[in-house]
């Protein structure tokens, strides 16, 4: 299948193991993508907050540019912000005609146009992978099943909120994908309390307390749930729950000291990509537990 | 006629025990609500169980629990749809988070609610006397554009869920800050400066807000206080230029002028950038700023450690190929002179049904 | 012992209006309301608010339509007050704060509502009462060092001297349970209506009549109880509102044969003809077999252009979906005439003042009357805020010289009694939803649309066996943290007090006119039976009396639409 392809900014930024990952993931999934190397920030909900006109501009130049992509089905992002941020400005700009052709006048110049309709869709990583590619199909790719991994998903709230605007109504279940998908790729999901909660990221510069308090808890929850690992399609999370780790457990003042994957890493290891090449030795918390977890699975098969 | 298994949460403070879970049946068409349910397992079996509710058309507020975890109107949930979504088809009722609880399903909304309602000064402080013998003249936008706000039942749904509150318990919260727009929006209203200027310098005030939707999701009005708290930012910044302590016109700068220089973000500038109200200079050699980032150290020390940053990263960052393209996107919408916002709370879905003036001109205040 | 100038007791806008006027006058002021104000049933008013501010209208004109939407019932002196009052009234509220829709020069713009000769509609979107009541509540925390409130506070019964006069209220603390004894120079009943004596009803579970009756057994007239309004457009089964608004704004209703049958009932006015004229038409259709197998009529919003639906109709787009699952915009929805308002209620002068000195009444729960037989759209808020400012000016001006009362505190004790033999009652007997289901049921099915001396004969039998099955019904809570179980018990007694007077009145009155019709004497009968029946209370037997209808510039003509 071929896909226009976002990879967002913080994955060629600060978790460049996302964007090698998703890179070495995709053939395996037959996925053919088109990387939107000329295309803008999402804006991240900041841009919003500042302009929306603005924000909506810039994400209909990246749409545009995805729908001149030639025999692409639609546009993939692997990133949750990206996806909220994103479909925020796509239900504007389909709601409105006059305001479609205004924001278009923008893009003009550049000989682009985001045209509404015709079933074009802009799909996060996760969703491809029940809705585009199903998990039959991921069941049957799994080379290395990740038996007697327990996996917490941690969502992003951009994938999950509003669910209105993210298209539950025709697919209800999109807040329980990642379970799914941890299941499909044989690993066993755990059940905590914030699987479906903020990270905390959005307010890191404007007050840390909150911020880190919240990484801390749903990591610390994670942990008491017994898991060996979180797992999220957002970079942002990541960020927050893997880079500000430490400093977040002196915000819930506990040791944590648990790994954070990436969507496309936990897919790769279990299409049978080797850790080093998922970039796992990149994460500030290591990830050495999970490797060994997966090894011993494998040498068990 | 289907039969529903309803777990309430109850408790009895005089009783000196704990909270614990009760589990009750209702027998009602699918279509009905869960506190016709409630209401029949009271009128039938316990009358004890305590929950507010008076209209039971999701008017006056009153209903507010969780329902299956999720904040809600016990009057317009359907019981048969909560039951789907419950666990083994039993439907959880618990009072609603983030307040005391009073008995069962009865929170003190005084004590949280209410508190910070008064805070943000909820009355209009007209800018001019009235005009004698007539309405002050305002233009119809900015009535329907307040009407959004003004829906708000005050039933502390938003204030149940929301996740800054979970972990601040002093972050003024999603209602009492949507009320703050509501007149900040009124161009009647002759405070705005001084209220945003209040909740912007508040650590727990419009910059303490998560940007979780949470509050969007649940509300039963439509209110989305969150857009209101973004509005309340955008003011701030855009018309009043108020640069608060908490960094958040510096963090807004600070992103805005990456994407217009870069394309896409510059994150090693990002922080630096947001200390110093946008500018990387301040950012580094003002106090604050140099405090801030002084605290970031670990972090960024453990990055590079780990290669996740290089050095190279941090100081070079690409343009887009046709960056200048970008700029002017960003020239040309700012200098507009307004602020387009098309409120689909207002407008609706539109497509096929184009009108003149589909959407609201925001002039802001310069 | 809290002691105040004015208590004013409901804060719903009557109360919240009432607590503002007298404030205002220097009067030290509590307001009590047994849930939290912004709860109160006012809040869903979703229309709008009338006044003859539009130069090309006059308030005579508004006026006119009352009264003949009264059927000539209405005193006429106090509807002039209210109309010509109505202007400055809407400007003070919009003075406050109150978001009302501006039309394109800014200024305070209309809708149509029913019954209306022009368009002197004034409105939020259709969330008219919430918009109102919570600008109100806004100013109410603003005063908050000269009014005192007592949300959450329940009023078991009002206090009386030895000579009979109204000295404050006892009522209950619902936190924690504590019974306290108001003191109050003079109390302003503002209470609301008793439409939960009927079910289905578009009234919320609060609308209990409680004001009502405690004023009768103190000795307070009620008046023109037997008016009792049925809404045209409410939901079949759980009776919620659909908004006159929706007909302002040009819905149409059809039978089930896709007949527009108001053709038929008021060819000129259509949908927008009185509210009593509607559900007749109505109900006549459903009964006559032209309505749907679930008992109703249709009603057609799709007619309405989509963006006015967004600006002034989201509600009903929210109601239609939330509690019939239908799409307004897209589909008719089934609706049928519903029990809402309660035209009748304490009998008060132009003041607010009852005969019992010391006691005013405002509001839903008083009858000065402005609404007479029946009671115009967007007539009703206008009311609660007018005369609640009068009462509360008034009652301010007329007690600020005079001394606080000192009553006696055996009252307090005897309440808590009360309130103590009901907490331990075993739960054997019947219970309290039982007798208030069958309360329903009986009045909905004989004190409705259409009456007869039968129906009522038999309703009358069935109310006062229901008042002695309430001495004694089960309570199954024994605490005193919020006891809604106790509440309900007494709400109880108030609703009966209030249905024994609406069926005696509806009894007495024998003929048709405004919102009651009797099939056994169909005709308006101005000769006879122009007048107020009053009810007072007098033990098993209450006492009937009748008086005049004031007239000033209207004589009675035949009613058409």
């Amino acid at each position: 299948m071929k896909l226009a392809y976002w990879p967002g900014c913080v994955s060629r930024g600060f978790t460049p193991e996302l964007h090698g990952s998703m890179a070495k993931v995709a053939p395996l999934l037959d996925l053919e993508l088109i990387e939107l190397d000329r295309a803008n920030c999402c804006g991240a909900g900041v841009i919003a907050e500042h302009n929306q006109e603005l924000v909506d501009t810039l994400n209909a130049r990246t749409f545009a540019m995805a729908q001149s992509v030639e025999g692409a089905a639609g546009m993939i992002n692997i990133c949750s912000t990206c996806q909220g941020a994103q479909s925020e400005c796509q239900e504007r700009l389909d709601a409105s005609g006059t305001y479609r052709a205004e924001v278009n006048a923008h893009l003009a110049p550049e000989g682009l146009t985001y045209r509404q309709g015709d079933g074009w869709w802009n799909k996060n990583f996760l969703w491809v992978l029940v809705e585009e590619i199903g998990l039959d199909a991921l069941r049957e790719r799994v080379q290395r099943p990740l038996s007697g991994l327990r996996i917490a998903p941690f969502y992003g709230c951009y994938i999950v909120r509003p669910s209105k605007r993210l298209g539950f109504d025709e697919h209800p279940e999109r807040d329980y994908y990642l379970d799914m998908v941890i299941e499909a790729v044989g690993a066993a999901p755990v059940e905590y309390a914030g699987a479906r909660k903020c990270c905390g990221f959005p307010v890191i510069t404007m007050n840390r307390t909150t911020s880190l308090r919240q990484a801390g808890r749903h990591l610390a929850d994670a942990l008491d749930a017994d898991a060996d690992c979180l797992v999220t399609p957002c970079p942002l999370c990541h960020l927050n729950l893997d880079l500000q780790q430490p400093a977040a457990a002196g915000f819930v003042e506990r040791d944590l000291g648990i790994a954070v994957l990436h969507l496309p890493q936990m897919i790769g290891l279990a299409l049978g990509l080797e850790p080093k090449e998922l970039g796992m030795g990149k994460h500030v918390v290591s990830t050495g537990d999970v490797q060994r977890k997966v090894a011993a699975v494998a040498a068990a098969a | 006629m289907p039969e529903y298994t309803l777990k309430i949460r109850r408790f009895d403070p005089e009783s000196g025990e704990a909270a614990y879970w009760a589990d009750y049946t209702a027998e009602l068409p699918a279509e009905r609500s869960v506190l016709d349910g409630i209401l029949q397992v009271k009128d039938r079996t316990d009358a004890s169980i305590g929950i507010r509710c008076s209209c039971r058309a999701a008017i006056c507020g009153s209903c507010g629990v969780r329902i299956n975890g999720r904040s809600a109107l016990a009057c317009n949930t359907r019981i048969g749809e909560a039951a789907e979504r419950g666990r083994d088809g039993a439907i959880t009722v618990e009072p609603m988070g983030n307040m005391p609880v009073i008995k069962d399903l009865i929170t003190d909304m005084e004590a949280v609610h209410w508190r910070k309602v008064q805070r943000v000064v909820p009355w209009l402080i007209p800018a001019e006397d009235p005009p004698e013998d007539q309405e002050y003249i305002v233009a119809a936008e900015a009535m329907l554009d307040v009407t959004q706000a003004m829906a708000c039942i005050h039933c502390g749904a938003c204030v149940s869920a929301c996740l800054s509150m979970e972990v601040d318990p002093n972050f003024i919260g999603p209602a009492a800050l949507a009320k703050a727009y509501r007149f900040v929006g009124d161009p009647r209203d002759g405070e705005h400066e001084a209220r945003l200027r209040d909740l912007a310098e508040d650590p727990h005030g419009i910059y303490d807000c998560t940007h979780c939707f949470a509050c969007v999701e649940v509300c039963p009005k439509d209110v989305a206080p969150m857009d209101q708290i973004m509005r309340l930012r955008r003011r701030a910044t855009e018309d009043f230029q108020i640069k608060d302590q908490n960094n958040g016109y510096g963090h807004e700068k600070a992103f805005v002028n990456l994407i217009e220089k870069y394309g896409t973000n510059h994150e090693a500038q990002l922080l630096p950038r947001s200390f110093g109200d946008g500018s990387l200079v301040k950012g580094q050699l003002r106090p604050s700023g140099a405090k801030q980032l002084t605290r970031e150290l670990p972090t960024a020390l453990r990055g590079l450690r780990t290669g996740k940053v290089t050095p190279k990263k941090a100081l070079l960052h690409p343009r887009l190929p046709d960056q200048k393209q970008v700029r002017r996107i960003f020239q040309e919408v700012e200098s507009h002179g307004e602020r387009i916002e098309l409120n689909l709370y207002i407008v609706g879905e539109l497509a096929g049904e184009e009108e003149e003036g589909a959407f609201a001109e925001d002039a802001g205040e310069t | 012992m809290p002691a105040h100038d004015v208590l004013i007791i409901g804060a719903g806008l009557a109360g919240q209006r009432a607590a503002l006027a007298a404030a205002r006058e220097g009067a030290t002021v509590a307001i009590m309301s047994k849930v939290h104000p912004v709860r109160s049933h006012s809040n869903a008013a979703a229309g709008g608010i009338n006044a003859a501010l539009n130069p090309d209208d006059s308030w005579e004109s508004h006026a006119f339509d009352t009264v003949k939407g009264s059927d000539y019932l209405g005193d006429q002196d106090a509807i002039e007050i209210m109309c010509r009052e109505a202007p400055d009234e809407v400007l003070w509220l919009e003075h406050s704060g109150v978001t009302f829709h501006r039309n394109e020069t800014g200024h305070l713009g209309t809708r149509a509502f029913g019954g209306a000769s022009a368009a002197r509609t004034y409105y939020v979107a259709d969330i008219t009462g919430q918009a109102l009541l919570h600008v109100l509540y806004e100013q109410l925390m603003k005063h908050h060092e000269q009014i005192d409130r007592y949300e959450e506070w329940f009023v078991t019964n009002l206090a009386q001297d030895d000579a009979g006069e109204c000295v404050g209220a006892i009522a209950r603390n619902i936190r924690d349970g504590a019974m306290e004894l108001f003191t109050a120079k003079a109390t302003i009943q503002a209470s609301g209506g008793a439409g939960q004596c009927f079910k289905p009803t578009t009234n919320a579970l609060i609308c209990t009549g409680d004001g009502i009756a405690q004023s009768y057994r103190i000795g307070a007239p009620l008046m023109d109880m037997e008016m009792i309004q049925y809404h045209p457009t409410t939901l079949a089964g759980n009776g919620i509102l659909i908004t006159e608004g929706a007909r302002g704004e040009g819905a149409h209703l059809y039978n089930a044969e896709g007949e527009r049958f108001m053709e038929k009932y008021a060819p000129n006015k259509m949908e927008l003809a009185s509210r009593d004229v509607v559900s007749r038409a109505e109900h006549t259709e459903i009964i006559e077999g032209r309505g749907f197998p679930d008992g109703t009529v249709a009603l057609d919003i799709t007619v309405v252009p989509r963006k006015r639906i967004h600006e002034a109709l989201r509600e009903i787009v929210n109601v239609g979906r939330d509690f019939a699952g239908v799409d307004i915009t897209r589909e008719p929805i089934h609706i049928k005439p519903g029990n809402h308002y309660v035209m009748g209620g304490v009998k008060t002068d132009i003041w607010g003042q009852t005969p019992i000195t010391g006691l005013y009444a405002a509001g839903e729960c008083a009858c000065v009357s402005v609404h007479g037989g029946n009671r115009l759209g967007a007539n009703s808020l206008l009311d609660t805020l007018v005369f609640g400012r009068r009462s509360g000016e008034h009652a301010a001006r007329a007690v600020s010289a005079a001394p606080v009362p000192e009553p006696s505190r055996a009252r307090l004790t005897d309440e808590e009694r009360m309130i103590g033999a009901l907490v331990t009652r075993g739960s054997s007997h019947r219970r309290v939803s039982e007798l208030k289901a069958e309360l329903g049921r009986t009045m909905d099915k004989y004190v409705a649309v259409f009456r007869d001396e039968n129906g009522l004969r038999t309703a009358l039998e069935i109310v006062q066996r229901l008042k002695e099955e309430a001495g004694d019904v089960a309570i199954d809570d024994k605490g005193t943290v919020f006891n809604q179980d106790v509440l309900g018990a007494l709400e109880l007694e108030f609703m009966l007090d209030n249905a024994e007077a609406i069926v005696l009145s509806a009894l007495e009155r024998k003929e048709s006119r405004g919102a009651q019709h009797r099939t056994d004497f169909p005709q308006r009968n101005d000769d006879e039976w122009l007048k107020h029946i009053n009810v007072e209370a007098n033990g098993d037997a209450p006492a009937i009396s009748y008086s005049e209808v004031t007239m000033t510039q209207w004589e009675p003509q035949e009613r058409t639409y």
